[in-house]
């Protein structure tokens, strides 16, 4: 029993890591969604905000220096995916791959560039732990969750004000009616483009911050392909959580759970490559609607033409 | 002038606008590098068509490409987007490293029996996402990139574990000389008869798609669903098979590549081949043709990029960048609109689904 509860503390631990730049990104993705813009391209905001962070840090020796590159860089790259899907009415799920394949290429070009030297940067300031006096001296659960890195509390406080941004705000009224009959709000006098275009940057700033944590909250380096799939995992929290925003954190969490455990199962029992599947066939059955069906916003996806 | 436009001309105008920007970009990123356009864009295609090292080097990106590209354009005509061509590539790809080996004993004659079982590997893992779309209303964009991700995982368990060769060398046991697809030779290094297969893959599907009833079902069916369905043509039989059949070549192509390139399959196998395929498919307006041109387009720039960073320091992670860009611009309705008029949205047709993700 002790090892048990000795334990608790560590996959605790390790499931918030896992979890934060799932929750920022899924949190991120819901803004574009809600607002009918299919953000595919999370894996790309996070990868090049993670990037910009440690240009940043780099340049100026402040980690939150890096942070305000970060999120720049995920406006910047979250409005091409809007000028893109909104402006120019490109397809919305090829403007996604494209900024994902150009967050790939671009931040190993820019490796070169910047660095000198490809596959991984040099050290720069991180965004440590810091402990909450008091919470953090909770036993078993307490360092977990309050001897983080101050995003980690970021991401907490992120959801419940995504809740009241999305839900007790007329603009997250807006914003969802945008994603569901933009027709409407489009009679009512808003504009349907700039609500979406608000959305789209809503979620390439808090994809940066995913981004970020990543680089400079967990590690305190760049390097190539470090978001390995994690924007595509948030997607799937983003949809196996209703895109909602207690639904989408709790299954990142899920999934930040399951990504703890693979260090913890031994490989003879499961092998990890089948913990690792866990989201993504989650992700399936919830949208074949087995156990209640995910639905989208009813508008997500589609161009919007005035008449 | 209008019907030129409409004809070939409109086949080519979105694609065409698409690289212009991108080399255009491009030559704004070099220069900001403090290097020279036109010298690096000069080695990149003596990097890709320079010497028959070169091209054998273009030739061999260009093979999966085309496979990837094909598993796109297929399903595109049926008014669905396979974006899970990484999957049913690398589904493929393992079935032949497992045939490859198991069905050793036969020697040359196993090739086209191993790369049936890949076609048959890409068919089931394609028809997956057809299935939940069909008979669930699963959308297939979200399942086939789920359905990626699970096919890389499932591989990287049977390369690490059942299928793992001995020793401590990772990766899966290496088939036979015999069973490895002929080289071309002619001094083109690894370029094999692989392409042959994958420009005789382009014409099984333009005879599919445009000479057959089966063809023409699927078209009818991405043209207008509803007309397909008054015609009793099955909209649900008929979206299983198109992207079942974008799959079975998506699978043929993993297993040109493991028994043409690699021999055996290991981690990390390929990245963003079927990403890139999409590119390849909108590039070439989903018609095999084009996709073959496509993925010459972006086999050449992924082979020229490594003499382009030899010879003028710009890193040739630039070509991905160019790729990212052309897919960027390839669909941008708008900006074709600001070019050439109003007359654009006629030749959207081809390009795009006009069609949300919700239910």
């Amino acid at each position: 029993m002790e090892d048990f509860f000795g334990s608790i503390g560590p996959i605790l631990a390790a499931t918030i890591r896992n979890a934060t730049p799932l929750v920022f990104a899924a949190l991120g993705g819901m803004f574009s969604e809600r607002s009918g813009v299919v953000n595919i391209g999370l894996e790309g905001l996070m990868l090049i905000s993670a990037f910009a962070g440690v240009v940043g840090a780099f340049l100026s020796g402040s980690a939150w220096i890096g942070l305000l590159f970060a999120v720049g860089a995920g406006l910047t790259f979250g409005l091409v995916h809007a000028v893109m899907c909104v402006t120019f009415e490109a397809d919305q799920i090829i403007s996604g791959t494209a900024i994902n394949l150009l967050a790939l290429g671009g931040t190993g070009f820019l490796m070169v560039i910047v660095f000198n030297q490809g596959g991984t940067s040099p050290d720069v300031e991180k965004f440590s732990p810091v402990a909450i006096p008091l919470l953090s001296q909770i036993p078993v659960i307490g360092q977990a969750l309050f001897d983080q890195s101050l995003l980690v509390y970021l991401m907490y406080a992120m959801v419940p004000i995504t809740f009241f941004v999305l839900f007790r705000t007329p603009f997250g009224l807006r914003l969802r009616a945008t994603g569901e009959v933009p027709e409407a709000v489009d009679t009512a006098g808003v504009s349907v483009t700039r609500m979406r275009y608000f959305g789209v940057a809503l979620s390439g700033m808090l994809a940066a911050l995913g981004g970020v944590y990543l680089s400079m909250g967990i590690l305190s380096s760049f390097s190539e392909n470090m978001t390995g799939g994690r924007g595509f995992i948030a997607l799937a929290a983003l949809i196996f959580g209703r895109w909602h925003p207690i639904g989408a954190a709790g299954a990142a969490l899920l999934f930040g759970f399951a990504q703890a455990l693979t260090i913890r199962v031994p490989p003879e029992a499961v092998p990890n490559e089948f913990i690792q599947m866990i989201p993504y066939i989650l992700t399936i059955v919830v949208l074949a609607g087995f156990g209640g069906r995910a639905i989208a916003p009813a508008a997500v996806g589609k161009p919007y033409r005035k008449e | 002038m209008r019907r030129i436009l409409g004809g070939i001309g409109g086949a080519l105008v979105f694609p065409m606008i698409a690289i212009l920007i991108a080399f255009a970009i491009g030559a704004v990123i070099i220069l900001a590098t403090g290097n020279n356009p036109a010298a690096a864009y000069a080695a990149l295609a003596k990097g890709a068509f320079g010497n028959p090292a070169a091209i054998g080097r273009t030739i061999v990106n260009t093979t999966p490409l085309i496979f990837t590209g094909l598993a796109v354009a297929v399903a595109f005509r049926t008014g669905l987007f396979n974006i899970g061509g990484e999957g049913q590539f690398y589904m493929g790809a393992i079935a032949a490293a497992f045939l490859g080996v198991s069905l050793g004993f036969l020697g040359f004659a196993a090739i086209p029996l191993v790369l049936i079982g890949c076609v048959l590997a890409g068919f089931l893992w394609g028809s997956l996402p057809g299935i939940l779309k069909a008979y669930f209303g699963a959308h297939e964009v979200i399942t086939t990139i789920m359905l990626n991700f699970i096919a890389i995982f499932l591989t990287a368990y049977l390369t690490r574990v059942p299928l793992a060769r001995e020793g401590p060398i990772p990766g899966t046991e290496p088939v036979e000389a015999a069973i490895r697809i002929p080289l071309l030779g002619l001094g083109l290094g690894r370029a094999n008869l692989g392409i042959m297969i994958a420009l005789l893959a382009a014409l099984v599907a333009y005879l599919l798609l445009w000479r057959t009833r089966r063809g023409f079902e699927l078209r009818a069916v991405g043209l207008s669903p509803g007309a397909a369905n008054y015609a009793g043509m099955g909209i649900g039989k008929n979206t299983v098979l198109a992207l079942a059949i974008g799959g079975a070549f998506a699978g043929v192509g993993g297993g040109v590549e493991v028994l043409g390139v690699y021999g055996n399959m290991d981690l990390p196998f390929v990245r963003n081949i079927g990403f890139n395929g999409i590119g390849v498919a909108l590039l070439g307006r989903n018609h095999p043709v084009g996709v073959v041109l496509g993925a010459l387009l972006f086999g050449a720039l992924a082979s020229g990029a490594q003499q382009m960073q030899f010879d003028t320091q710009v890193p040739l992670d630039l070509a991905s960048v160019l790729l990212a860009v052309i897919l960027l611009f390839v669909t941008a309705t708008k900006i074709v609109e600001l070019i050439l008029g109003k007359r654009a949205r006629e030749l959207v047709s081809g390009t795009r689904l006009e069609r949300g993700l919700g239910s």
